[in-house]
Order: C-alpha cells, then sequence, then structure tokens
C-alpha cells in the first residue's frame, strides 16, 4: 500500500496548478465566484471558460493525444480532479460532451461523425445533452417511446424527453429513440445525434426545488435526423448506451473530491459561525456528528482509491462504480441535512441572510437531485445487489 | 381506556378537512409563493366562522372552552395543506400565555377578538445569533408612566396574515419579562428570505414601543415554557398532518407510477420505503395525540410527553418528505409537485422555538435523568 504520488505525477500536478492560477477567470482564486445568472451569460462565460482549458491542454486530459487531449494515466486523471475541486473551478458546461459524448464516438463513431463533433466538443463550440428520460420512462429506459421514422431517406423524430440537463444550452443531443417496435425489450432502439437549433426541437425548462432551471422539457415534433447522425446500428442502440455509461467513470472521481470540500466547507461554517459568542464547533453534538460524517466521507473516498486501484491492475473498470455513486449521493444529502440542522432556527433564513457565507440552504435543496439523477437510489441498489452481490433479479424485471 | 379522537372531535375534522379541500388544500400556501398575502385574511375568517379560533377561549371571553385535544384535528387538518400564517402562534401560544398570565383587561382586550377571527397574535422571542434561552435579552424595557417602552430587535419572527399585537420579550431590572406591543407600535419590519416561501419570517425594530406587560416581570422563561407545551403539542398535530398527506400521496403514486412493466410500488425498495414512512406516521401521531392529552389534563408526565413528541416528530416529519421526494423520482426535484414544500415546512420548523436537542433535554430532565444540577450546555442550538 503506498498513498504517495509519484514525482512525475507531483510535477503534473504543478503545471496544472501553475496554469490555473493564471488562468482562471478573474477574481476567482480570491474568492469571487460568482456566475453570470441570466442564461445568455452564464452560457457565454461558461463556453469562454472552456475554450481557455482547451487552449491550455486542459480540457480533456483523459483524451488520446490524436484527439486532442493528453492520454493521461487514471493517477492523472485524479489529480485533475482534486486540483479542479480544489480551487472551485467553473463548471464544465460540456461535461456531457467530454466524459460521454466524445469517448462514446472515439469507440463507436463513423470518421465523419469524429470529424465533425470531437474538435467542437473539445472547444466547447458545441454544448451537448443527453435525452433519455421520457415521461413514462425513467429508471426503465427501455420503455422509451420517442419514434424514429424513415422517410424520403430522412429521419423524422417525435416524442417527448424529460429531465435533460443542460438542454436549453446545448447545441446538440445524444438521443435514444425507438426505431421499430419488438419484442426484445432492448431491441430497436437508436441513438441519433440530433441538432437541437431545428424547428422540430423546443426546449422548456422546468423548475427545481431549489429554485434553479436546469433541466427541461424537451418537445419533438417531426425533428429531422440524417443516417450520418445514427451512432453504431439503427436498432443497436442500447449497446451504444451501455458504451457511453461506462465513460461516465472519471466524472466520480470529481464527485468524491467536490465532497469531502463541501464536507470542509461545513467544517469552516461549524468554526466560524458564534451562536451567544460561542463557536458552533464547540458544541460537543456538533463535533460528534461531524467527525462521524468525516470518517465515512473519509471511507467513500478510501473506497473510491480502492477501486482505482482495482481497474489499475486488471484494466478495465468494474460494477463498483455503481457503490461510489450511491455513497457519495447519499452522503452529500446527509452532511446539508446535518449542516441545516446545526444552524438552529437561523438556518431556516437563505441567500445574503443565511449564517454562512456559502448557502448551506441551498445546497441542501440541490443535494436531492443527486440521489435521483444519473440512476436513482434504489437502482443503484438494486445494480450492486445483482451485479456485484449475485442475488436475483426482482420478479417482472 | 381511549386512545382516539371523540366523535366530535372527528367531525370537526371532516368540517376542516372539507373546507380546506375547498379552498384548494395547498392552493392557499401557493397563493403566499406568489406573493398573494391576502388570501390569509379570507382564510383566518373562515376558520373563525366555524369555530376554530374559539377553541382553546374561555367562555367568560366569548370562546368555546376547549382545549388542546379538540386543536388536535385543526392543525393536522391545516398541516395537512400546509396552511400558512399563524394560527399556531395565535392559539396554541400567545392564547395560552395570555390564558394563564393576562389580566382580565388583557384578556378581554384579546382573547375576544381572537375567538371571532378579528385579531390574531404572533411572538416575537428570538434575537440575533441567540438561542431560545439566551442568558438575556438586548431588547431592553424601560418604565414609564404608563407602563414600559421597549426598545430592540427581534428576528425571525413570523409575520403572516398581519397580526395585531405581538407577545415580546425584553431586558428589566428584574429579568427577562414579556410584553405585549400593538403591531402599530413596530418602527420597522423587514422580510427576511426563508427556506419556507409560503410563510413570512421578519426581522422587527422597537423604537421605545409602549408595551404592556405580561404576567410577573423576570418570568419570561418560565412562561414561555409552559407556553411551549401547549406549542409543541399543537405543533406536532401539523407535523403528523403534513406527514400523513405525504404517506398518502406517496403510496397514491406508487400504485400507478409505472416502470419496468409494473406499479413501482411492487418493487420492495419503494413497498419498504412507504411502509418505514406509515411506521413513523404511526407512531407521530400516538405520540402527539398523547401529548396533547397530557396538555389538556395537566398530568404529571406532561413535558416528557410533549417534548419527547416533539423531538420525535420533528425528525420523523423531515424524513418522511425527503423520502417522498426521493420516491417520486424526477419529478419529485421539481418545483411543480407540493412535496417540496413538505420538505421545506419541514424544516422551517424543526427548530421552531427549540430544537430536536433541546426537546431531548427537556424530556430527560422531566424524567429525572439530571437530578444534580450539570453544566449548562454552552451553545443553546436552536
Ligand atoms: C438533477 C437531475 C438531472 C437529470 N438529468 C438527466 C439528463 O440529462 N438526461 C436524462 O435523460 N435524464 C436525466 N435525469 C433523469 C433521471 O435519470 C431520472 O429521473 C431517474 O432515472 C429516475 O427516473 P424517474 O424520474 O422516471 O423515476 P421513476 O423511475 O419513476 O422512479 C420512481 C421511484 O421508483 C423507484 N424505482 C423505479 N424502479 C425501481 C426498481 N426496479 N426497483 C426499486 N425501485 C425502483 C425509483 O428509485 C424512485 O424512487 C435527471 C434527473 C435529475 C433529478
Amino acid at each position: 500500500m503506498n498513498f504517495t504520488f509519484t514525482k512525475k505525477e507531483e510535477k503534473f500536478r504543478g503545471e496544472l496548478r501553475a496554469w490555473l492560477e493564471t488562468n482562471l477567470p478573474t477574481g476567482w482564486l480570491e474568492g469571487d465566484r460568482q456566475l453570470p445568472k441570466d442564461p445568455q451569460h452564464y452560457s457565454q462565460f461558461l463556453r469562454d471558460w472552456q475554450r481557455a482549458l482547451y487552449e491550455g491542454g486542459w480540457a480533456a486530459i483523459a483524451w488520446p493525444k490524436e484527439y486532442g487531449g493528453r492520454d493521461a494515466t487514471l493517477m492523472e486523471e485524479i489529480i485533475y480532479h482534486q486540483e479542479m475541486v480544489r480551487v472551485q473551478s467553473p463548471p464544465l458546461i460540456n461535461y456531457i460532451g467530454i466524459h460521454m459524448v466524445a469517448p462514446t464516438l472515439m469507440q463507436m463513431g463513423t470518421d465523419s461523425q469524429k470529424d465533425e463533433f470531437i474538435e467542437k466538443i473539445l472547444t466547447g463550440e458545441q454544448v451537448w445533452s443527453q435525452g433519455y428520460s421520457e415521461p413514462s420512462a425513467g429508471s426503465d429506459l427501455s420503455a422509451i417511446q420517442t419514434m424514429a421514422v424513415k422517410k424520403d431517406g430522412k429521419w423524422v423524430i417525435n416524442g417527448q424527453k424529460v429531465w435533460t440537463s443542460f438542454a436549453h444550452l446545448a447545441d446538440r443531443c445524444f438521443l435514444l429513440t425507438k426505431t421499430e417496435k419488438s419484442e426484445g425489450k432492448h431491441d430497436g432502439i437508436t441513438v441519433f445525434l440530433l441538432d437541437m437549433h431545428q424547428p422540430g426541437v423546443e426546449t422548456v425548462p422546468i423548475v427545481q426545488m431549489d429554485g434553479h432551471q436546469e433541466f427541461n422539457e424537451v418537445y419533438l415534433t417531426d425533428a429531422i435526423a440524417t443516417d450520418a447522425d445514427v451512432v453504431g446500428e439503427v436498432g443497436k442502440g442500447w449497446k451504444v448506451l451501455i458504451a457511453l455509461m461506462l465513460h461516465e467513470r472519471s466524472g466520480i472521481a470529481a464527485q468524491v473530491f467536490t465532497l469531502e470540500q463541501q464536507f470542509d466547507r461545513v467544517v469552516d461554517m461549524a468554526k466560524s459561525v458564534q451562536v451567544c459568542g460561542v463557536s458552533l464547533m464547540e458544541d460537543p453534538f456538533v463535533g460528534d456528528g461531524l467527525a462521524d460524517l468525516y470518517t465515512r466521507i473519509n471511507g467513500a473516498k478510501l473506497n473510491y482509491y480502492r477501486n482505482i486501484t482495482h481497474t489499475l491492475k486488471n484494466g478495465k473498470p468494474g460494477p463498483e462504480s455503481s457503490l461510489d455513486k450511491l455513497l457519495v449521493s447519499e452522503l452529500t444529502k446527509e452532511l446539508f441535512d446535518f449542516a441545516m440542522t446545526i444552524q438552529g432556527h437561523a438556518g431556516i433564513l437563505m441567500a445574503e441572510d443565511a449564517l454562512f457565507d456559502s448557502d448551506m440552504q441551498g445546497q441542501y435543496l440541490a443535494s436531492f437531485g443527486a440521489t435521483i439523477g444519473g440512476g436513482t437510489s434504489e437502482v443503484q441498489r438494486n445494480t450492486i445487489g445483482e451485479r456485484i452481490l449475485g442475488l436475483p433479479k426482482d420478479l417482472g424485471r | 381506556m381511549d386512545f382516539a379522537l371523540s366523535e366530535e372531535q372527528e367531525l370537526f375534522r371532516t368540517a376542516i378537512r372539507k373546507y380546506m379541500t375547498d379552498l384548494g388544500k395547498t392552493d392557499i400556501a401557493r397563493s403566499i409563493i406568489d406573493g398573494k398575502l391576502e388570501s390569509i385574511t379570507r382564510v383566518t375568517s373562515g376558520l373563525a366562522e366555524m369555530g376554530i379560533s374559539a377553541i382553546p377561549i374561555p367562555e367568560e371571553q366569548d370562546g368555546l372552552g376547549l382545549g388542546a385535544l379538540d386543536l388536535v384535528p385543526v392543525f393536522e387538518e391545516t398541516g395537512r395543506v400546509l396552511l400558512p400564517g399563524i394560527q399556531l402562534e395565535t392559539l396554541a401560544l400567545a392564547v395560552p400565555l395570555l390564558n394563564a398570565y393576562g389580566t382580565q383587561v388583557q384578556k378581554s382586550n384579546w382573547l375576544t377578538k381572537v375567538a371571532t377571527g378579528e385579531s390574531t397574535i404572533s411572538v416575537a422571542w428570538y434575537e440575533q445569533n441567540r438561542g431560545l434561552t439566551p442568558k438575556s435579552f438586548s431588547a431592553i424595557a424601560a418604565k414609564t408612566t404608563s407602563g414600559y417602552a421597549v426598545t430592540g430587535t427581534k428576528t425571525l419572527v413570523s409575520v403572516l396574515g398581519n397580526p395585531d399585537i405581538f407577545v415580546t420579550a425584553a431586558q428589566t431590572a428584574e429579568g427577562k419579562s414579556l410584553f405585549l406591543i400593538k403591531a402599530s407600535d413596530v418602527a420597522s419590519q423587514k422580510i427576511l428570505p426563508g427556506i419556507d416561501e409560503t410563510q413570512q419570517i421578519a426581522q422587527l425594530t422597537f423604537d421605545q414601543a409602549p408595551a404592556e406587560l405580561l404576567g410577573e416581570p423576570g418570568e419570561a422563561a418560565q412562561m414561555l415554557d409552559n407556553a411551549l407545551l401547549h406549542f409543541n403539542a399543537a405543533l406536532c398535530s401539523s407535523m403528523v398532518g403534513g406527514m400523513d398527506e405525504l404517506v398518502h400521496t406517496t403510496t397514491e403514486y406508487a400504485k400507478i407510477r409505472i416502470q419496468f412493466n409494473q406499479p413501482i410500488g411492487r418493487f420492495q425498495a419503494v413497498k419498504h420505503g412507504i411502509v418505514n414512512m406509515k411506521l413513523d406516521l404511526e407512531t407521530a401521531r400516538s405520540l402527539s395525540y398523547y401529548a396533547a392529552w397530557a396538555v389538556e389534563n395537566n398530568t404529571e408526565d406532561k413535558e416528557t410527553a410533549v417534548h419527547s413528541a416533539r423531538s420525535f416528530v420533528s425528525k420523523a416529519y423531515i424524513k418522511a418528505a425527503a423520502d417522498s421526494i426521493q420516491l417520486h423520482g424526477g419529478i419529485g426535484f421539481t418545483e411543480e409537485l407540493d412535496v417540496q414544500l413538505y420538505l421545506k415546512r419541514a424544516r422551517y420548523y424543526e427548530n421552531y422555538f427549540g430544537s430536536v436537542r433541546d426537546s431531548r433535554k427537556k424530556a430527560a430532565r422531566a424524567l429525572g435523568w439530571h437530578t444534580k444540577s450539570t453544566k449548562q450546555h454552552p451553545v443553546p442550538v436552536s
């Protein structure tokens, strides 16, 4: 067992730190981390940030060199995420494009798809969303009803998607459709790289319980795609989807480190917030609860390291990422629940009147999305039970 | 033994439930989010017409002279629809204070008006960064020729529906004391952004506000402690009402939401989740009924009964709402569904006039587990 990083890895960290210090948006490192409020400026700000990452060679370090990446090792990826979280870098607007769509295209896209999309994804010129969920297909994606029908050589797509994150900012959508009504649950599904800037695509924002509008409904009315937009084979989209989901890996790392950093903020709050002249931290209940959370969050991180080691030794990731996702999202909810409780009555105040500068109330409300989005905790438990423990499936699934 | 509400009490429930349904259930709460604050006045007079606001008021002041148990169905049903406003503060905190400590004049001035729905009362107790039990208040009450004048700032005051008076606490030479101050004598009021947008919380400033002493000077803490038994019993009922609605809507959703070709309620993960909510709900209901009974009958164990109920129900309400969001999946994370409103209300109440820890401590003390005077905890977390 050895938890130290190699000289080469530390050199990599140093390089990234130096770059961040000169290239983060003005005022960012000093703590002024305001993102523009209106969607237009927000989008432009984040696109500019991604462009800067691209120009510095930091937009997609895990990608192969031939596509503009650095062929980074898994350890370098981890360092990268640690550093990004450390400076609380602006979010990556094209997260879906970089971490999921492009790697999938490298693996199963046509040459012309690679030419057309990969560079634009890297530069931030083209932002992506993923359209899987529908009103009656959430946990069970095989129940999608959005239909793509071939007419006069083009695909005509009709249906409705829901909870599509970033669709209101996106140029393209990685879209799951049905191209034939078939017997097998996972047959007849086709993935399209849909152009969202066309008359048949209407995006309606949905307000979340935390007041933000990050996900959307997407209505598809005679939207058009061509054969060139099909990923993999027609009717074999399920395979493409599975491949894409395996690329989610690197995102998980950032979640563990973000959680660690959020925990540190709660500790800062406990140290600095005073009630009746005494800091919260001096209350044994607070210390006790934080120690418990610290231990479990640290456990989740060490679990993650252990899974990484496993991946490094075996050359490929296993279903353990379900464990990481489940632990991290549930712990995030617990952390902010505790942060609310220890603030006492003043914890009901939001925004500028909140007890502590970073709005724990807002983060608490946002945390409810974590155990639903990307597969619910119940579904993760099913996966762990069935794929890791080998338990039999629920009847009927 | 008969551990149930009486037939009359259940009839009351039916009537209020119908009234709330006619008003569109959570529509009233949502109208507050939309800034339509006047909808509260209509509800207050509607409730008064049904006799609700007269329940805890003695017959001499035109009330019904009923007790804490009669408020159980009322607050369960108003809690079920997240009725905004200060019914709890008025009927379960200010009224018990006035009943117990008010002078004849104070009673006939205020209780009669509360009974008819003409007046509502709120409580301005908290100060910035001080807990429920500060050593002293920074708000000062100075003696004047006609009574007292209070100067100071209070925060986290529930003000929806324009209360006519505030019960407030201020420092006198004799110690922490309670006062009545007319709303028209409040120097300034600032609404604060709160997690529960269906309520309004404010910071109030008093500048030499004419104030009537309530009860004996120096007795504020003791008086509030006694009144809080009524308040917490009522608060528990309100939270139980909310939980009941959560269990109901979650169950109904699990019956109709189809995934993997079957209602999600067929999955044990979902079924067990809802069953656990139900177990908590029934436990909460039993504890809250008993707490109200103990208050009404002034039993020896009333403090244990009330505070143990409060500590359990506060937590269970938050958990029920959180689990309900989870079981609704993506739609549960939206503003469209009411579940999130229940979660925010549960958090709003979590530390309202005392935290879970305060309640546990009080229950333990009442059980005699702290016979030796132990060192006071440095940080009152509420
Ligand atoms: C913040 C956020 C962002 C999202 N972003 C996207 C996006 O960009 N693109 C996209 O396509 N989707 C997105 N989603 C949708 C997300 O993937 C779905 O909400 C999720 O998969 C659950 O589906 P559902 O909402 O239909 O809930 P349902 O599937 O209806 O689930 C309801 C409840 O039933 C439970 N349940 C369902 N099936 C089972 C089972 N077999 N066993 C046990 N319990 C079960 C669930 O766990 C849940 O508690 C996002 C969701 C959120 C909250």
